[in-house]
């Protein structure tokens, strides 16, 4: 057990530090610290300065350091890689606005595409095309598996009905990677295909959701009578479903770093609320902000060990409880921005609120954060029979 | 940045758990209720292990965890985790017979309101052992310590049978104090904070084990309870707070080891989560085992015992939290 990381690391981190002191947009450093920036809506949803950045990343070597050069890394380490997310986090500095791309589609497209889809993969990285995720449906959130937009086959091509929801960045994207129910017989999580649609083929219509906030990051996406081409298929027909689970594996471990990272800038924020507003001598909130600050700093040290498990090639079962745990943090930090606010804190009006609503705003947008990419239910289900090894709920 | 176990820090653990499993039965702490004289053999194999309380405190700390785990009762956690630290502090000539295992101390501090700050109380309260240890080291302001024998003594009766403490007459020998200086003092403090911690998260998850494997085992409705979705949610909140509390301590046993500046806070943050750990653990354990686990004759009472103990000793969660806050506005 030791605190200093090595000292091959540390130069990496220099390395990585001079880089951004040189390179970061101004317009990065907006400082977000909830979800996904919240307030730019669908008709800036991925603004020039962030695609030229994510460009900047990838030629540099940055985008995802743990990839070869020339897809837009420099093969670091994982230590390295956690270094890289933790100082990005740091800075609140995002690689990209669009995850979908580089996160999702470029892994699974390493794993399981063929070579000509392989070609798809350094522009997704590099941010040159903008892919979305067809996944959740209206019948199928939770239980992603029971999802019914059907593919039916036609000699040499799909013909595409049926309807996506939560579909981010769905007005921006050019191609769509979309689960599919390609035999309806099967049991529910054998008859999914995976497929890659152009979102300009007719028949597809797109009406973008507003969330809660009032912007508009997703949408619903419809499918009518939609072709698409059969070497759209990504690995085995019928066989969607395992390429479901993947993403950045060796991102994975470090991502955690991200949520911690962010409830710190949070719980800052709360004490300069608090100063501002008079209340850093009242004993009940001093005791509420340390409780607060206690919380996270025990989720980065299990961060931390989760990761250094992970690094000496053990199983890692503290980062089951990352997500759940900085989420739901996260929220309880939010809410109580609002609530230092007396009677101001559901005020949007920012002339009259503390930091152009940011409490507010942040609370709205915490509900993403313990809802997307499994809620705090399901990974509470995930940590008692995966991680606990109890029976499958009744 | 690696919070993995040396091959030596394994060994060490695996030495302790195998030992206090073997050492220290429920049935050794059922009987040390009534006669305090029954954790003596206990002793004997542990003063094997008093060098610890002056070695890397990540070292102390792993085998606390295990002490924790079966929440040993006895001179071992004031000796070592109190006594030998203020010693080497205080540049005391009994540190090497205390890292040998051949004396046995503890460490007097806080006055009538319970806090662990220097004072000039006439009596002070919640010393640990104070009736059965070779010695007694009472802290004053200045701060100051003198070392004393068979000073008065009076029970004060808690609900943990693994922690006896005691009211202690301050004024009982104070003749030759040595003086200590503050920064040192408060160094010891720390240590002290974070090591109860790590016994702490020994037994929370010795609470968490068991109730584990009680929803694992127990039948209700011709299925275990432990494939109830009300039941696996608590025990995955319970995880949550065992998992981060055992990380926090880690982290600062880390820090007070490479002399970090954050090593303050984070052993605030230590004590406090080892806390949330501790009796969310008691309480969810109990309400996990039903009826079974609110009976004396089950063993799980005897961790909800010392979980409380422990929360309530050497500052609450709550009074760590003020201090934390101290530190942060």
């Amino acid at each position: 057990m030791q605190l200093a990381w090595r000292p091959e690391d540390e130069a990496f981190r220099a390395e990585l530090v001079a880089f951004l002191d040189e390179h970061v947009p101004a317009e990065a450093n907006a400082g977000f610290d909830y979800a996904d920036a919240g307030e730019r809506d669908e008709r800036d949803l991925i603004p020039a300065w962030s695609r030229a950045w994510q460009a900047t990343l990838f030629d540099n070597g940055w985008m995802i350091p743990a990839y070869p050069p020339e897809l837009g890394g420099r093969n670091c380490t994982p230590v390295q890689t956690l270094i890289y997310l933790e100082e990005m986090a740091r800075r609140r500095v995002p690689r990209s606005l669009h995850f979908p791309g580089y996160a999702i589609v470029a892994p699974s497209l390493l794993e399981f595409g063929s070579e000509q889809q392989r070609e798809l993969v350094p522009p997704a990285i590099r941010g040159d095309t903008i892919w979305c995720i067809g996944m959740s449906e209206p019948n199928a959130g939770s239980d992603l598996a029971g999802l019914t937009t059907r593919a039916d086959v036609h000699d040499d091509e799909f013909v595409v009905n049926g309807q996506k929801v939560w579909t981010s960045y769905a007005m921006a994207a050019q191609k769509c990677f979309c689960y599919v129910r390609t035999d309806p017989e099967a049991p529910k999580h054998k008859g999914i295909s995976l497929l890659i649609i152009d979102m300009d083929t007719p028949g597809i219509d797109i009406r973008p959701l507003r969330h809660i906030s009032g912007a508009a990051n997703f949408a619903e996406v419809f499918f009518g009578d939609v072709v698409v081409p059969r070497e759209n298929l990504v690995g085995t027909l019928n066989d969607g479903w395992r390429i479901t689970q993947g993403s950045l594996a060796h991102e994975r471990a470090g991502l955690w770093v991200e949520g911690v990272s962010r409830l710190e800038t949070t719980i800052r924020g709360l004490v300069a609320l608090a100063r501002r507003r008079g209340l850093v001598d009242d004993p009940i909130v001093r005791r509420r902000l340390a409780e607060l600050y206690e919380r996270a700093a025990s989720l980065r040290a299990l961060g931390y060990k989760g990761f250094s498990s992970f690094a000496q090639g053990s199983s890692a079962p503290e980062h089951s409880f990352m997500k759940m745990a900085t989420s739901e943090l996260g929220k309880e930090c939010w809410e109580y921005g609002m609530e230092l606010q007396g009677a101001y804190g559901a005020v949007a009006d920012p002339e009259r609120g503390e930091e152009d609503g940011r409490w507010i705003m942040g609370f709205f947008m915490s509900f993403a954060n313990t809802i997307a990419g499994g809620s705090s239910e399901i990974q509470r289900n995930i940590i008692a029979q995966r991680v606990l090894g109890l029976p499958r709920a009744r | 940045m690696d919070f993995t176990l040396s091959p030596d820090q394994e060994l060490l653990r695996d030495t302790a758990r195998q030992l206090l499993e073997r050492e220290c039965p429920t049935t050794l702490l059922r009987a040390h209720i009534g006669d305090p004289a029954a954790a003596d053999p206990l002793w004997r194999h542990l003063r094997d292990f008093a060098a610890l309380g002056d070695g890397p405190l990540t070292d102390g700390c792993v085998f606390l965890e295990e002490s924790g785990y079966v929440a040993a009762p006895g001179p071992f956690f004031p000796t070592v985790a109190l006594f030998a630290p203020l010693l080497a502090a205080a540049g005391h000539e009994l540190l090497a017979p205390a890292l040998a295992g051949e004396i046995t101390g503890t460490v007097a501090v806080a006055g009538a309101d319970g806090v662990w700050t220097a004072n000039d109380d006439p009596v002070k309260t919640f010393v640990p052992e104070a009736d059965r240890v070779d010695w007694v080291a009472i802290v004053s302001t200045g701060p100051t310590v003198a070392l004393v024998q068979s000073p008065e003594t009076r029970p004060v009766a808690t609900v943990d049978f693994s922690r006896r403490v005691f009211e202690v007459d301050a004024g009982s020998g104070s003749a030759g104090a040595h003086s200590i200086d503050p920064e040192a003092f408060e160094s010891v403090l720390e240590r002290a904070t974070i090591a109860l911690a790590a016994e702490m998260v020994g037994t929370a998850r010795r609470l968490f084990d068991m109730t584990l494997a009680y929803a694992k085992e127990r039948v209700q409705f011709d299925v275990p309870i432990g494939s109830f979705q009300a039941l696996q949610h608590k025990l995955a909140d319970m995880a949550l707070d065992l998992e981060r509390a055992t990380s926090a301590v880690a982290y600062a046993a880390m820090t007070v080891d490479a002399k970090d500046a954050d090593r303050r806070r984070a052993a605030h943050v230590a004590k406090a989560a080892a806390g949330a750990a501790a009796t969310r653990g008691a309480k969810d354990g109990i309400q996990i085992h039903g009826g079974i686990g609110y009976t004396w004759e089950h063993d799980l009472h005897l961790f909800i015992r010392h979980a409380y103990g422990s929360e309530a000793w050497m500052g609450t969660s709550a009074w760590h939290h003020d201090r934390l806050a101290d530190l942060l506005l």
